[in-house]
């Protein structure tokens, strides 16, 4: 691999990439970490304020880890390996939670389930209390399945079918195959998507905030403390204890995937079908993907009956009210498209630049840069935007437009997924293609721009479709940060849920899945080709 | 237009050199890839590095190109010193393994690209490509396809024109035709060996493949291990092998390790023992040619040859031959007749002057 010494440029070029992350990503999270203090930390530990949330946070993220696992290894597994018909139907149905803010389901919940929900109240007419700890378990569990689904399935999907061939060629029977070929082989990657998940789960902010209640997790401490008490000290602190946790997981799913070498990526796996699985588990897995879709379904119907009635489940007039709502409040989502279209513009082209240096050049400190990367992945949203808070909601920031430090806050936070996605593509680029280059008398920076930047196309618009659907869905990074001319669509649904405006929230809430649909779809049309979207890894 | 005929076959744009290497090494880490390999490659010389995967050829060819630094020696092109330079200013210029033709640029595109890197003027572009075009006798209606809609012959052209372009005084080849298939294969040897000669332009050219390098070659360096183990003519190569590592890898059939006895006056291989005088017990390999076993009658004998007894185990039809397969002492000889051997029982003889024994150490 070339070394960068003799190009002025690529060193001047990498210095600004880097020294951004610095600023950007590093600098803010030190921040977090020393606002407390020494004396600060010695009060918070003694103070034992932490200890209940914490205990919460690990309990329930133990529960809705297992159960949203166990449903996204159903679907996952009926998906690559079942003959089951409406495949396509299951796939888009599966992508449709990725596009969306994680807390719509605590939202469809609500009024399915809650005090006066449509099931609850109007069908047995019980008002129960819903909030707490089954409410989240139940909520996150049909949240964050699909995105365990989409993990689990890249890894059985990726397991070479020529080895289950061989498997059921020397006599071994459909279930025999699964538990000594499939489940072995997979077991690392699977371990690794488990662990993902479990992030997922304890970083969760939104449903926790709309049904937690009484019952505290370490997210919606930090936020308590500051929004209720202005304790911005004793947040930073419990965050820390998140970020540490959250690091924790995501330094064992690295290691988890060191061993991944049983899975092929020759990319031949494909060549030859998969051994059939028996008729009636084609049957089983058809009716559980039905019911695990109809869940989806039913969480985005309710939002839709909801935002097109007058008051739902009470009064089911159809009423456009809601919508007229959106009118009303329009820069709100202004704001959050032309943030999220900037931010995952930049964001792409930054780590599509930067995975090149990366990937194919070699200089010291590198592995170091590739972590600085790929670590806000793990790092909890609400961490983040204490960290974005403390750091540059200051005075000597005045003249900057807290809409354009939002739209940075983007841009870093979601880092990881173009950069991952930059990687995969370049990995896909024979070396061989740009060293033509460089050896006809490119320089690396044009060789770049001629060669990899024109092939790297999908690269480019699968960073840039999950980096926009990732701004727009947040609510934790940007709770901090935004200002009344510069809200987003997340927070107005936040603030409408608080003050019990349903049809509001849930109109707000439509057009921001609306809006990530659209974009999506708006790049498969121009582009002409299937985009997917880059799993956070 | 220009028709072929009209053409100037021997007026070549291109200057060429002569290539040295001194003492070139390279590690990975705890890995010698190339160790002190010093070559002199004559100009305008077709020059194979050979050698099984891993022995450090392609590194080496890397180095040359510019792509790896190397951690010790010297290049020099024409005498001037070039391992420092940037790989573009060397007047180096390569045809990669599965030609790494760009294809999201039409045939022309890829063509031009050094030229518009040197900043070559837009009309003196465009006359290069036509003239390069007739070097490899690509017709100019191609200009506008891209690579995909090639046939691999056409790529290798266009692979070479690419590199041609820039009037490279050494062109370098790396396993251009090893993902090809056996047919096709030949047809390109034969077309690279002929642009070769036409313009006599200095090549290096990387293989891991015998034939390929006995067929095309002016030069032939046998590598191993990151060094180099022989050079020399292809006939040179294949019928004096310097050491039994060369032997066995030209394709050799028969070579068999053993050892000299006590009192140094034989040698015993596979159990048997052979009248070969050596260094007493020291280690030693013996090679001949399947070809070069004779048959003898039984209980026959032959002072100018080691005769010994074994039994056809097996017998494969080559086209050209038969393969026998004969089991003597522990050992298995291959031994290559234009007839199937009719008896069980054979009495082979190898001559003396066919068989070379290497003593190790």
């Amino acid at each position: 691999m070339l070394r960068i010494s003799r190009e002025p440029s690529v060193i001047f070029t990498l210095a600004i990439l880097v020294g951004l992350m610095l600023f950007f990503i590093i600098y803010p999270q030190v921040q977090v970490v020393l606002v407390p203090g020494l004396q600060g930390y010695v009060d918070f530990i003694v103070g034992q304020t932490w200890i209940k949330p914490l205990i919460n946070s690990l309990q329930v993220m133990a529960l809705s880890t297992t159960t949203a696992v166990i449903l996204g290894f159903v679907y996952a597994y009926a998906m690559v390996y079942s003959k089951m018909p409406w495949k396509p139907f299951f796939r888009v149905i599966g992508i449709l939670p990725l596009l969306s803010p994680p807390f719509v389901v605590a939202a469809s919940y609500i009024l399915l389930f809650g005090p006066r929900g449509l099931i609850t109240y109007y069908v047995f007419g019980q008002s129960p209390n819903v909030l707490g700890l089954g409410g989240i378990w139940g909520v996150q569990t049909i949240a964050f399945f699909p995105f365990a689904y989409q993990l689990i399935a890249d890894v059985l999907a990726r397991s070479d079918a020529r080895m289950e061939q061989a498997a059921r060629n020397l006599g071994a029977g459909p279930w025999q195959v699964f538990r000594t070929i499939t489940l072995p082989m997979a077991r690392p990657g699977l371990a690794a998507a488990i662990l993902m998940t479990a992030i997922y789960i304890l970083e969760d902010f939104g449903n926790p905030a709309l049904i937690g209640g009484q019952f505290t997790v370490l997210p919606t401490q930090a936020y308590g403390l500051i929004s209720g008490f202005g304790d911005v000290s004793s947040a930073a602190a419990v965050s820390t204890i998140l970020l540490l946790l959250a690091l924790v997981f995501y330094i064992g799913k690295i290691r988890l995937e060191g061993q991944r070498s049983y899975v092929t990526i020759s990319g031949r796996a494909g060549t030859i079908p998969r051994p059939p699985v028996p008729q009636v588990v084609n049957v089983a897995c058809f009716i559980a993907c039905l019911i695990l879709a109809g869940l989806i379904l039913m969480v985005y119907g309710v939002l839709f009956l909801s935002a097109l009635t007058q008051t739902f489940p009470a009064n089911w007039t159809f009423t456009t009210r809601h919508l007229d709502y959106l009118n009303a409040n329009s820069l709100s989502l202004r704001n959050t498209l032309v943030y999220g279209g900037v931010a995952a513009s930049i964001c792409s082209l930054f780590a599509v630049l930067l995975g090149f240096l990366v990937q194919r050049r070699d200089w010291r400190g590198k592995r170091i840069v590739d972590f600085i990367a790929i670590m806000p992945a793990a790092v909890p949203g609400i961490f983040f935007g204490i960290g974005y808070a403390t750091a540059f909601n200051q005075r000597w920031l005045d003249w900057l437009d807290r809409g354009a430090l939002i739209t940075i806050s983007m841009i870093f936070w979601n880092i990881p997924v173009g950069y991952q996605a930059a990687i995969a593509g370049l990995q896909q680029i024979d070396r061989s293609l740009d060293d033509a280059a460089t050896s006809l008398g490119a320089s690396s920076l044009r060789a770049f721009r001629d060669i990899l930047f024109p092939m790297l196309d999908s690269a480019l618009l699968t960073g840039f479709v999950t980096a926009f659907v990732r701004a727009v869905t947040t609510l934790s990074v940007v709770i901090f940060l935004f200002t009344p001319g510069t809200t987003v669509a997340t927070i107005t649904i936040f603030q409408l849920v608080n003050d019990f405006n349903w049809g509001g929230a849930t109109a707000f809430t439509i057009s921001v899945v609306g809006m990530a649909v659209l974009v999506l779809v708006t790049v498969w049309v121009l582009s002409g080709r299937r985009v997917g979207l880059q799993k956070v890894q | 237009m220009m028709t072929r005929d009209e053409q100037p076959t021997n007026i070549s744009p291109i200057q060429t050199s002569p290539l040295r290497l001194e003492n070139v090494t390279k590690r990975f880490g705890a890995v010698t890839a190339v160790e002190r390999v010093s070559l002199d490659i004559p100009r305008g010389a077709f020059t194979t590095l050979l050698g099984p995967s891993g022995c450090g050829k392609t590194t080496l060819l890397r180095i040359i190109a510019g792509f790896y630094e190397p951690d010790g020696g010297g290049i020099f092109l024409d005498d001037k010193r070039i391992d420092q330079m940037p790989t573009h200013l060397r007047g180096t210029a390569m045809v990669f393994q599965d030609y790494a033709l760009w294809p999201h640029m039409t045939v022309y595109d890829n063509i031009a690209y050094g030229l518009r890197m040197s900043k070559t003027a837009h009309d003196e572009i465009e006359r290069r490509v036509q003239e390069t075009m007739g070097l490899v006798e690509m017709p100019a209606e191609f200009l506008k396809r891209r690579p995909t809609e090639l046939s691999g012959g056409q790529q290798q052209r266009v692979a070479l024109a690419r590199a041609l372009i820039v009037r490279p005084r050494v062109l370098l080849l790396d396993e251009p035709l090893s993902n090809l298939d056996a047919k096709v294969r030949q047809r390109l040897r034969l077309e690279i060996r002929r642009l070769q000669r036409r313009i006599g332009i200095t090549t290096i050219y990387v293989t891991h493949d015998q034939e390929e390098a006995l067929s095309m070659s002016d030069v032939v360096v046998v590598m191993n291990q990151g060094r180099v183990v022989q050079v020399g003519l292809p006939e040179d190569i294949y019928r004096k092998p310097a050491t039994a590592f060369v032997a066995e890898f030209m394709g050799v059939s028969n070579v068999l390790r053993g050892a000299f006895t006590a009192d140094g006056k034989a040698m015993r291989v596979a159990g048997i023992e052979l009248p070969i005088p050596g260094l007493p017990n020291g280690a030693a390999t013996v090679v001949f040619k399947a070809d070069e076993a004779e048959i003898i009658a039984e209980g026959a004998a032959r002072s100018d040859a080691i005769t010994f007894d074994g039994v056809v185990e097996e017998a494969f039809f080559f086209g050209a031959m038969y393969r026998h397969f004969v089991a003597a002492g522990e050992a298995t000889i291959l031994v290559d007749r234009p007839t199937r051997l009719e008896s069980k029982r054979v009495r082979l003889a190898i001559p003396r002057a066919k068989v070379q024994v290497f003593t190790e150490g």
